[in-house]
This record gives C-alpha cells, sequence and structure tokens, in this order.
C-alpha cells in the first residue's frame, strides 16, 4: 500500500501529549515563566530609564541581582516549556480555515494573527536574551530597545490568546490528569495508558526546565557556581571579580594629574587620589550584577559618596551624575537616585578585596552602590555632579 | 468570566500596540528574526521531534526505558540549544576581551554526560526491581 503525502491534519495527531490537558498546564507554567521575565525585565529597565514616578530600594543590597537573576534564569527555563508547550499544540498548525463561513474566518484569522505575534515574539526574546548573556549580537538593531519593544509584544499577544482560550484552559485545568476510579487497575485500558503518558510528558517538561535553570544558575547562585555546567561566567576574575569592559576596549588613559572634581549648583570642589585616600575609608561586600544576570560579590573599600558631598560642602539627598573618563560608548556616565547618593553605603570604591583597584576594574576609583545593575556601577569616575 | 475576558482583551491590544509602536524603528532589522524563530520550528524542527519520537517509538518498546530515553533526548536538546551562543560567534559579534572566561564545550560536555549517566542509572535500576518483582511473582506460583 502506498500512501501518497499530504498536508497532515490535526487528528493525524494522535499523541497523549496533543491533549489540551496537557496543553493548558504547559500555557500555565510558561505563563508564570513568561510573567516572571516580564516583570523582572520591566524592573530592570524602569532602574536604568526611571520615569519620574519610579523609585528603586537601595535595600537589600542584593535585591537588583536577585530580580535580574529571576529575569534570566526564569528566560532561560521557558526555553523548553515552550518548546513543549508547541509541540503539544503543533497539530493546532494544520487546522484547516473555515473558508465559507466568513464571521468565523475573520475570527480564524485573527486568532491565527495574535499566536504567530506570539510565537514570533517569544522566539525573539529568548533567542535575543540568550545571546546577549553571551554578549554576541549577530544582529542589526539595538538590543535592548528591541528585545524591550518586543516584550511588550509578547505579553499583549499572551493576554490576548489567555482571552481568547480562557474557557478551553479552565475546563482542562480543572480536569484532573488521573483518572481515579474510572478503571480498575489491574485492567489497564488505553485511558489508562494516555493518562500516564500525559503525566510523563508534563513531568519530562518540568523536569527539563529544572535542568536548562540547574545548567546555568551558577552564574548568580554561589552555592551553584561549582555545578552549573553552562554558567556563562565564572565567578573569579582579576582581584576576585570578572569583568566586563577592560580600561583598553574602553581606550581609558587616567592623566597623571587625575582630580575628581564635585560639582554642584553654586559651587565646585576637586580632590587628588590621595586626597581621597586620605578620607575616612569605608568597606562594604557589595555585588557587582550585571544586567546579563551574572552577579558577584566583593569587598569595596573607599569613600562613601554622601560623605563626600557634606565634606565638599554639596546639598546631599539629590541625584548625582557619575561621569567617566570613558569619552564614548553608552555607559560612560550615569546617575545615581537620590535614594542611592544618599545611602551610606554608595562608595567611590578605591580599593577591592583588599587591594588597590586595577585598570579593569576602575581605577582611579569607581562608583558601587547598592542594588543596582553593573552597567551603572560607573568605573574611571571623573566627575560627580549633583543634580537640581 | 466574560468580564475577566473583555479586560483580558483591551489590555492585551494596547500592550501589543504599545509594543509594535516601540519596535516600529527597528522593525525591518529585527524582521527576520521574529520570523525566523516559528518558520525553522513549524518546518524543520517540529517534523524532526515527530520523526525521533515515531523512530525511537519502533526501537524502544519498553515504556519506562523509552520515556527516560526521551527525557534524556529533550534535556540534551535543550543543553545544546543554551550552549550555542557560547560555542558559535558570529564574525559580526563583537570581541570582549574580558567575556570568554569558561571553557564551554568541557562544560556543555560534562553537561551531557551527567544527563546520560543519570539516565543509564535509573534505568539500570529500574530494570533490576522489575525482574526482582517478575521472580518473586515467578516464585509464589
Amino acid at each position: 500500500m502506498i500512501r501518497r503525502p499530504r498536508v497532515p491534519a490535526p487528528e493525524d495527531f494522535t499523541g497523549p501529549s496533543h491533549s489540551p490537558l496537557v496543553t493548558a498546564r504547559l500555557g500555565l507554567w510558561l505563563g508564570v515563566a513568561f510573567g516572571l521575565c516580564f516583570g523582572t525585565g520591566l524592573l530592570s529597565h524602569y532602574i536604568q530609564h526611571p520615569p519620574g514616578w519610579f523609585t528603586w530600594p537601595t535595600r537589600p543590597v542584593n535585591l537588583y541581582r536577585v530580580t535580574q537573576g529571576v529575569h534570566v534564569l526564569s528566560g532561560v527555563a521557558a526555553i523548553p516549556l515552550l518548546l513543549a508547550k508547541l509541540w503539544s499544540v503543533y497539530p493546532r498548525l494544520f487546522v484547516r480555515p473555515p473558508l465559507r463561513q466568513p464571521i468565523r474566518l475573520s475570527a480564524h484569522t485573527l486568532e491565527r494573527i495574535s499566536v504567530l505575534v506570539l510565537v514570533c515574539g517569544a522566539f525573539f526574546e529568548l533567542v535575543t536574551g540568550l545571546f546577549n548573556v553571551a554578549q554576541s549580537y549577530p544582529w542589526g538593531f539595538f538590543f535592548p530597545t528591541a528585545h524591550y519593544a518586543v516584550a511588550w509584544l509578547v505579553v499583549g499577544a499572551m493576554l490576548l490568546h489567555v482571552a481568547v482560550k480562557l474557557p478551553v484552559a479552565r475546563a482542562a485545568l480543572s480536569t484532573p490528569l488521573r483518572r481515579s476510579g474510572a478503571l480498575p487497575a489491574a485492567t489497564p485500558g488505553p485511558d489508562d495508558r494516555d493518562s500516564s503518558e500525559r503525566r510523563a510528558f508534563l513531568r519530562t517538561s518540568v523536569g527539563v526546565a529544572g535542568v536548562a535553570v540547574l545548567a546555568t544558575a551558577g552564574v548568580t547562585v554561589p552555592w551553584l557556581r561549582r555545578v552549573s555546567p553552562l554558567a556563562w561566567r565564572s565567578a573569579s576574575g582579576p582581584q576576585g571579580v570578572p569583568i566586563n569592559r577592560t580600561a583598553a576596549a574602553a581606550r581609558i588613559v587616567v592623566p597623571p594629574d587625575w582630580r575628581l572634581e564635585i560639582v554642584w549648583p553654586g559651587g565646585r570642589d576637586s580632590l587628588s587620589l590621595a586626597d581621597l585616600a586620605a578620607l575616612p575609608q569605608r568597606t562594604a561586600e557589595l555585588p557587582i550584577a550585571c544586567v546579563e544576570g551574572w552577579s558577584a560579590s566583593a569587598h569595596w573599600t573607599g569613600v562613601p559618596v554622601v560623605q563626600l558631598l557634606r565634606r565638599a560642602g554639596a546639598p546631599a539627598g539629590r541625584p548625582v551624575r557619575v561621569t567617566s573618563l570613558e569619552t564614548d560608548g553608552l555607559y560612560a556616565a550615569s546617575t545615581l537616585p537620590a535614594a542611592h547618593a544618599r545611602d551610606p553605603l554608595t562608595l567611590l570604591a578605591l580599593r577591592i578585596n583588599g587591594e588597590q583597584l586595577s585598570p579593569d576594574h576602575g581605577y582611579p576609583c569607581r562608583l558601587i552602590a547598592p542594588s543596582r545593575p553593573g552597567v551603572l556601577q560607573t568605573k574611571w569616575v571623573a566627575r560627580l555632579e549633583v543634580l537640581r | 468570566m466574560r468580564t475577566v475576558r473583555l479586560l483580558l482583551f483591551v489590555v492585551g491590544a494596547a500592550a501589543t500596540a504599545y509594543g509594535g509602536w516601540l519596535l516600529l524603528p527597528q522593525f525591518g532589522t529585527a524582521l527576520p528574526w521574529l520570523i525566523g524563530g516559528p518558520v525553522l520550528h513549524d518546518v524543520l524542527v517540529a517534523p524532526l521531534v515527530g520523526l525521533a519520537g515515531l523512530a525511537l517509538g519502533r526501537l524502544v518498546t519498553n515504556r519506562l526505558r523509552r520515556a527516560w530515553i526521551a527525557a534524556g533526548l529533550l534535556a540534551s536538546a535543550t543543553l545544546l540549544l543554551i550552549a550555542v551562543p557560547l560555542l558559535w560567534r558570529p564574525p559580526s559579534a563583537p570581541p570582549n576581551p574580558g567575556l570568554p572566561d569558561r571553557d564551554y564545550p568541557l562544560g556543555l560536555a560534562v553537561g551531557l554526560a551527567v544527563v546520560w549517566a543519570v539516565i543509564v542509572v535509573v534505568l539500570v535500576v529500574a530494570t533490576t526491581v522489575d525482574r526482582r518483582v517478575a521472580h518473586r511473582r515467578a516464585d509464589r506460583r
């Protein structure tokens, strides 16, 4: 018997993994993963581009480390969950459109478009996020803005999808996976086997998501450092902390007569490195927590920014613009919000883990503040400007 | 439920529109990366997964063994996907002297080895237990 090849129909897929009971549960878990990813991503966006109403606390000092770790790891967990979910609904791709009924056809088309947007966006976010943690950008768009825009697309399309599927999903979620009492245990029927295979598929999906998280979580969870084989960063580097941007890459030349400039409305001051070192120093254990999800703690020693401003006679408790010796580059300057500027743990650090900062760590001095993204912890600081 | 669905529709449509508006300036360059995922998945990945599943069903008849081997294949595929940007750095990506600070091929190999070692151990234990149970049943008769 020779079967002619043809486009498959949804009925051709008989595997238990295609059951709505499976799809709804995977959808729920994927929704949780995407929800966490979106929420923490939005926080990170607002920390870097704060709207007027937004404030971000300085305590606990590891707060950003945790939220960004959740962002990256929920994205990693979403990779196998998305693939499992798509496999579960793959037969639906072959549903024939109701061509003769214009109203149903237009509803069908709209739903397909919303699902297409959702799937396009979901793949885009996971793929670009994964390349970004490796700091690889093989595309023409600017990653942060594109990743942020598509995040809204995904969340919007996800809400539309939930709105469409809510009745089906609710019915599926309230149907137990295990059919207890339907059949006597001694005579396993086909239903029984399907039910156990459905549960096996779900268990495998969650298990693989767990494996994926475990394989990468070492980038930010200290006790998993030695466990995660695919963590994209080690916790070690020169002076105990990895480096993202080297002094050479940033083309930093520290002038021999380097002085820290402090500017505020109505006054200015400047200090040499010796002046800074002669001031009362404070040591704090603070993390460098990168937007790429990796993080590492170190003992930083330096002058609290708030003390520095008070000593100079500048007003404290206002936002402070921190400018680097770096002339080009996106992160040559950052603004300390008022809450961070008046926090005594916000340091202009001169030393890391007991040693003088190396050029790659920001010699002569760098900013280190609690609960902030690493890209805003400006290195090679040249100037502090108190804003109004 | 009707109100909830209506609310989801409105908020969802607004968020989608906002995202589209934000993406507009970069839409042209982002488009291949938006379309690429679903096309690659629907045309290549999903059919291959289906074929692999059919082949596995023919080759391994024991259900428990099949389930664990399938889990191992899925875990391996996921680890491979996560490792792609670490192993393959396209020439267009800027070099970063500070970044590659681990042996990624070794990490991937270790990850895969651990996954399959665990699965082999589970299957050996399960087979042994099965045999013992079968023996006991046979003894009773």
